[in-house]
C-alpha cells in the first residue's frame, strides 16, 4: 500500500467550481436553449433538499489511508433528479453510503432540510442493486416492512403496501416471493418498498445495473413517471451515461479517486416524452461532452488501480 | 411469515419446466400439457422403482446369507453373527412384550430419546442463541468463540469420564455429553449464518427506518435459519452417535445399552433391534426437521 498513489491537493479555493465551468463544455453548445448546460450545484442554498458541504471520506489512517472522497459541496433541490456518474471507485457508492447514513463523513456535513444527517432513517428511501430483498416474505410483506418498522399497524400498512405494487405495475404478484419474479420485477418491487415510506428522498444505487438494456429502458421510462408522479428528490448513482441522460434533471461528473465533482450540467432530456429520445442527434452530442469528461478520469482510475496492484 | 408455499409444488413445476423441450419434441404439439405430466410421472416412477431394488436388494442379500428362513442349516451365515429378518422381527415383538433387563422395550428407547432430547433442546436454545449473539456482536464473539474453538477439536465422548467424576453416574453426565458435542456445532453453524447475511438487506432494513430488534427479529433470525437448520440437521446425526457413547458406562437403560449390553450374551438379535431402532429415530428425526426446514425455509438458496 505504500506505493498509493497521492493525487497532490488541488490548489485554490474552489477547485470544483472551477472545473465545472471548465473549457470541455464551453466547446459544446453552451446558448439557453441546449440540453444539457453546465450549472454549479455548489453553491450553499438555504432551501435546498439535500446540502453535502465539504463532504470528504478516508478509509484507513497513515500511509495505506486510501482518501474516497476529496471536499464535495452539493445543494441538491427538492424535486431534483440528480445522477452521478464516476469511473469505477470513484467514490459515487460512498458519496451515496454517507447519504444514507450508513457511513459517516471524515469531514463536512450532509444536511437534509437543513438538519444534520446521522445513521440511516426511513426519510431518505434507499433502491439497492439487486439482492437486497427479504425473500422471506411476500412482495406485499417486502413493500410493507418499512411502514410496520415504523409502527404502522399491519392493516394500515399493508393496505400502503397494496397501493405501491399497484404504482410499480406488480398487482397480482403481491402473495408471491421475491425469488419466484424475474430480475426487473425485483426491482419493482425494490422501488416500491423505498416509496411506501414516502421518503424526503429518494437514494439509489444502481437499481438497474443487473438488468438487461430492455428491461432497463422500461424501468427507466416507469421510474420516470413515478418519479413526475410523487415528486421526490432522487440521488441516483449509475454507470450509465445513457440513463443519467434519459432520467435525470441535474449530472454529475465526477473524477478518479479521490472523488471529485469535475463538472456539473442541468439537463432537459427528462422533459421529452419521446422515449427514443435517447437515439436523437442531441442526445449523442451530451452523450459525447460527458463521455469524454468521464474517459480522462477512468484512464486515471486506471492507472490508480495499476499502480495499487504493481 | 403469511403463507409459506409448499415447496414441493414449486419443485415440481421446476422439474417440467426442464422437461418441456424434450416433451414438446417426444410428443405432439399441443398435448404438452398432458405429455409434461406423463413425463414427469414417468421419472417419478423409475427413480422410485430404483429406490425400491436398492432396498429390495439389501433385504434380498440378508435374506440369502441366513437362508431364505428354511432353518438354520441352510445359512451361509451363522445365526449367531447375523440373525435372520424375521429372527429379529420376531425378536423386536417379544422385547416390545417382554422387554429387556427388566424395563419395556418403550421404557429404553423413552430414556435415550430424552437424553438425547433434552441435550438436543438445550443446544437449540442455547447454542444457537449463543451462536446468533456471536454473529451479531464482535464483544460477544470476543468473549465466547475461544472457549468454543479451543474445545472443539476435544473427541467429546473423553470427556464422558471426567463428567462422570464431576457430575455422578446420573442422567446429567450423559445429557452433558451429548450438549458438549452438539452445542459448537449448532452454536457456530448459528454464527456463520448470521455473518453470512448480506449487509445489503441489513442496510435496506435500517434504511426503511427498522429499530435494531426489528433488524434481528425480521432480517437477521429469517436470514440465517437456512444456515442454522444445516447446523440442526448435522446435530442430529452427530446427537444419535453421542447416544451410544453416554450409553457405553454407567448405565443399565436405554437403546444404545440394551444393544451393547446384548452384544456380551452375543444376543446379536437383539443388537440388531437396537440398531435399527435408533436408525429409525435418527431416520425419522432428520425427516422432521426436513419437513420442517422445507416449510419455514421455503426460499433456502434462491437470492431475491
Amino acid at each position: 500500500m505504500g506505493l498509493h498513489l497521492d493525487p497532490s491537493p488541488v490548489p485554490g479555493p474552489d477547485p470544483e467550481r472551477r472545473l465545472s465551468s471548465g473549457p470541455a463544455i464551453d466547446s459544446t453548445d453552451s446558448t439557453d436553449t441546449a440540453p444539457l448546460q453546465t450549472v454549479d450545484l455548489s453553491a450553499v442554498r438555504a432551501d435546498a433538499k439535500v446540502q453535502i458541504r465539504q463532504v470528504s471520506k478516508q478509509f484507513g489512517v497513515g500511509t495505506s489511508a486510501v482518501r474516497a472522497l476529496d471536499a464535495i459541496d452539493l445543494a441538491i433541490m427538492p424535486q431534483d433528479f440528480l445522477c452521478v456518474v464516476g469511473p469505477s471507485g470513484c467514490g459515487k457508492s460512498t458519496l451515496l453510503n454517507i447519504r444514507t447514513g450508513f457511513e459517516t463523513p471524515s469531514t463536512g456535513t450532509v444536511l437534509l432540510d437543513g438538519q444534520p444527517v446521522s445513521g440511516p432513517g426511513a426519510e431518505r428511501g434507499v433502491v439497492f442493486q439487486q439482492g437486497a430483498l427479504f425473500n422471506w416474505m411476500s412482495v406485499v410483506d417486502n413493500v410493507a416492512f418499512g411502514p410496520r418498522a415504523r409502527g404502522v399497524s399491519s392493516r394500515k400498512a399493508r393496505q400502503t403496501a397494496m397501493e405501491h405494487v399497484e404504482m410499480v405495475g406488480l398487482t397480482g404478484f403481491e402473495d408471491r416471493y421475491p425469488y419466484e419474479l424475474s430480475g426487473g420485477m425485483q426491482q419493482r418491487v425494490g422501488i416500491a418498498r423505498a416509496l411506501a415510506n414516502n421518503p424526503e428522498v429518494l437514494l439509489m444505487d444502481e437499481p438497474f445495473a443487473a438488468l438487461d438494456q430492455q428491461t432497463r429502458e422500461l424501468l427507466q421510462e416507469e421510474l420516470k413517471r413515478i418519479w413526475r408522479r410523487s415528486g421526490k428528490t432522487v440521488l441516483w448513482i449509475t454507470h450509465s451515461i445513457d440513463e443519467a441522460l434519459f432520467l435525470a434533471t441535474h449530472i454529475l461528473v465526477m473524477t478518479a479517486r479521490p472523488g471529485r465533482i469535475k463538472a456539473s450540467f442541468r439537463s432537459s432530456f427528462y422533459e421529452d416524452p419521446d422515449p427514443l429520445v435517447t437515439t436523437s442527434a442531441a442526445f449523442s452530442e451530451a452523450k459525447r461532452t460527458i463521455v469524454s469528461l468521464l474517459r480522462d478520469e477512468s484512464l486515471a482510475a486506471q492507472r490508480q488501480e495499476g499502480v495499487r496492484r504493481g | 411469515m403469511t403463507s409459506p408455499l409448499p415447496r414441493n409444488a414449486r419443485k415440481g413445476s421446476g422439474v417440467a419446466d426442464a422437461n418441456d423441450a424434450s416433451v414438446v419434441t417426444a410428443s405432439a404439439a399441443g398435448a404438452t400439457a398432458s405429455g409434461e405430466r406423463t413425463a414427469k410421472s414417468i421419472e417419478d416412477r423409475r427413480r422410485r422403482l430404483l429406490t425400491f431394488f436398492s432396498f429390495g436388494g439389501m433385504l434380498f442379500i440378508w435374506f440369502a446369507l441366513t437362508g431364505f428362513g428354511f432353518g438354520t442349516g441352510s445359512a451361509l451365515v451363522s445365526p449367531v453373527f447375523l440373525p435372520s429378518p424375521g429372527a429379529v422381527v420376531e425378536r423386536f415383538v417379544i422385547l416390545s412384550t417382554t422387554g429387556y433387563q427388566g424395563s419395556s422395550l418403550l421404557h429404553h428407547v423413552a430414556i435415550s430419546m430424552m437424553r438425547f432430547g433434552i441435550a438436543f433442546a438445550f443446544c437449540i436454545v442455547v447454542g444457537v442463541g449463543v451462536g446468533l449473539l456471536m454473529g451479531m456482536s464482535l464483544t460477544a464473539r470476543a468473549l465466547l468463540d475461544p472457549p468454543i474453538e479451543v474445545t472443539r477439536p476435544i473427541p467429546k465422548l473423553a470427556l464422558l469420564p471426567l463428567f462422570i467424576i464431576w457430575f455422578g453416574i446420573g442422567e446429567l453426565s450423559k445429557v452433558l455429553v451429548i450438549i458438549s458435542a452438539l452445542f459448537p456445532l449448532m452454536s457456530i453453524s448459528a454464527m456463520q449464518a448470521v455473518r453470512g447475511v448480506s449487509l445489503r438487506k441489513i442496510q435496506a432494513a435500517y434504511s426503511l427506518g427498522a429499530s435494531r430488534w426489528t433488524v434481528f427479529r425480521r432480517v437477521l433470525l429469517p436470514a440465517s435459519l437456512p444456515g442454522i437448520f444445516t447446523g440442526i440437521r448435522v446435530s442430529i446425526g452427530i446427537g444419535v452417535t453421542m447416544l451410544v457413547g453416554a450409553e457405553l458406562i454407567a448405565t443399565s437403560d436405554g437403546v444404545a445399552w440394551m444393544a451393547l449390553s446384548a452384544a456380551d450374551f452375543l444376543l446379536t438379535d437383539v443388537v440388531l433391534v437396537g440398531v435399527l431402532i435408533m436408525a429409525a429415530i435418527g431416520y425419522g428425526l432428520d425427516r422432521i426437521a426436513r419437513l420442517i426446514e422445507n416449510r419455514l425455509v421455503h426460499w433456502s438458496g434462491k437470492d431475491g
